[in-house]
């Protein structure tokens, strides 16, 4: 027996007309024209749901920034500057490594608002206190806020999961330094990502520093250094870490205790990096210097990967 | 898929953004994200009850893509069915997760209700990818299928709305479902061929 005619089939799945006596046979016998008009059917549900998918919401501006962040956290995008067409990119101010510390530090600021829940800091006024631009961008299409800048969005930064996702054991640990990491927000910008290899200000004191050694498993040849400057900054170099599948990411510990908050990521094996600290980090306290191996599981606790560890003395 | 439509027509192929994807360009993330972000965020916010949660899974979608962009195959389906699929994959995994969640919530609570579900993620990523496809087909065709999909107009109908003679109208209708099908088949949520090209990008 011939196979329905395809035309007929496509007739039938939209519903033009119920088959006759001789298709319902042949479709009852022949599993090959069965299914053809089952997919069409289907298809045809699906076609007629479609309706308004054409006219999908544009996602916020800030997952933009959060995906380049997340990215260059990796080293996997040296030259984002490029790509990124929407207007930081134009004014040419801003600058990859920037937004990636900007996105560490508003992470930081976003656990002002938890901690802002037990009692400390109202999250409300971290924006408050922040420079007018505050939650650009949300909504909006990239490539129409001329003065839009990644750095000055601290309303759109505060609702990113990154932060909301904080572990309690690092609200605990930061509800003592959580005004401070509010002060520091608006300061990020100037972390010192236009260099590559960033280093410290000419004659910057060192307050406090700790050679780091290979922690655990981690090769003997892994090692770096820590230096306190005065102007409150973390340099950090290290050398030979393990290539990891994920990121390092830099932390402050307190021993006594184990409480611990993140202060940067890494991107290079062998690497050197301008950390900004809360202005009234206790450092008695968080004393000790760890680099971690992270992956990307979306989880922002520590991995218990320590690959490299110091204790700062100064 | 919205812009799809917004660009000038004839929407712009995926095959140079696909390859330039796939070899690391990084003008191509941004490409991919402004052309398929609304689809990957529509596909979670549709399926996931927290805001924050379907930014944090199109967050994902796309650094995962991007670092896992090796794996790609554009021989196996499109750039944006891939998207989906990681999507898709992240969408399930985090239901799974407050599915866990409320389930150690409703013991302490002793609230034996079940979370209601929301939309099938299959099915979304189904209709985001007839949506793209039906956004590609000539002129002619879209706009047949769009009257037969939307206003349930028969052949007939639409033929006399548009002018367009009831054969040519059959012809276009009939060669535009067959696109939508093959599509589907090919980028489609449905168990089969996209599934070993995901496991490298999650």
């Amino acid at each position: 027996m011939q196979h329905l005619d395809h035309e007929r089939l496509v007739f039938l799945a939209l519903g033009e007309s119920d088959a006759d006596h001789g298709e319902t046979g042949h479709l009852d016998t022949c599993a090959q024209c069965r299914d053809e008009l089952a997919g069409l059917r289907h298809v045809a549900g699906l076609g007629a749901d479609t309706q308004g998918l054409a006219d999908l919401p544009d996602p916020p501006e800030h997952l933009w920034r959060n995906i380049v962040a997340e990215i260059e956290a990796a080293g996997s995008l040296p030259s984002l500057t490029e790509a990124r067409r929407s207007p930081e990119s134009l004014d040419g101010t801003i600058d990859p490594t920037g937004t990636a510390g900007s996105n560490g530090l508003t992470g930081t600021a976003g656990i002002t608002g938890t901690a802002g829940t037990v009692g400390t800091t109202r999250p409300g006024t971290a924006g408050a206190d922040e420079p007018t631009g505050g939650g650009i961008g949300l909504g909006t299409r990239p490539g129409t806020h001329p003065s839009a800048s990644p750095l000055r969005a601290p309303g759109s930064a505060r609702r990113s999961r990154r932060s909301r996702r904080r572990p309690a054991w690092a609200t605990t640990a930061l509800t003592s330094v959580a005004a401070a990491a509010i002060a520091i927000a608006g300061t990020v910008a100037v972390l010192d990502g236009s260099r590559p290899t960033p280093q410290p200000t000419s004659r910057q004191d060192v307050v406090a520093s700790a050679p780091l050694a290979a922690f655990g498993t981690t090769p003997r040849d892994a090692n770096g250094d820590a230096r306190i400057l005065t102007d409150g900054r973390l340099h950090l170099h290290v050398a030979n870490l393990p290539a990891v599948p994920g990121y390092y990411q830099v932390w402050l510990i307190n021993p006594k205790n184990m409480e611990m908050f993140p202060v940067g990521v890494l991107h290079n094996r062998s690497d050197d990096a301008l950390l900004p600290l809360p202005p009234n980090v206790d450092l008695q306290a968080y004393s000790v210097v760890d680099v971690s191996a992270e992956q990307y599981d979306n989880k922002p606790a520590h991995s218990g990967d320590s690959l490299l560890r110091g204790t700062l003395t100064g | 898929m919205t812009a799809v439509r917004q660009e000038p027509d004839p929407p712009p192929t995926d095959d140079d953004l696909a390859q330039r994807f796939r070899a690391g360009d990084e003008t191509a993330l941004r490409e991919a994200y402004d052309r398929y972000g609304r689809a990957v965020l529509h596909l979670a916010t549709s399926t996931l009850v927290n805001r924050s949660d379907a930014e944090d899974v199109t967050q994902a979608t796309f650094v995962a893509a991007w670092l896992g962009r090796d794996t790609f195959d554009p021989d196996k389906g499109s750039l944006i069915g891939w998207l989906l699929g990681i999507g898709r994959r992240k969408v399930i995994d985090r239901i799974r997760a407050s599915a866990r969640e409320t389930r150690v919530v409703e013991t302490v609570r002793q609230l034996p209700e079940p979370v209601s579900t929301g939309p099938d993620p299959d099915a979304v990523v189904d209709r985001l990818v007839v949506a793209d496809e039906l956004a590609r087909l000539p002129e002619d065709q879209r706009r047949m299928l769009e009257l037969a999909f939307y206003d349930d107009l028969t052949h007939q109908q639409i033929s006399a709305v548009t002018g367009v003679p009831l054969g040519t109208v059959k012809s276009h209708i009939r060669r535009g479902m067959a696109s939508l099908k093959r599509r589907w088949e090919v980028d489609g949520a449905a168990p089969g061929p996209r599934a070993a090209g995901l496991s490298g990008a999650r």
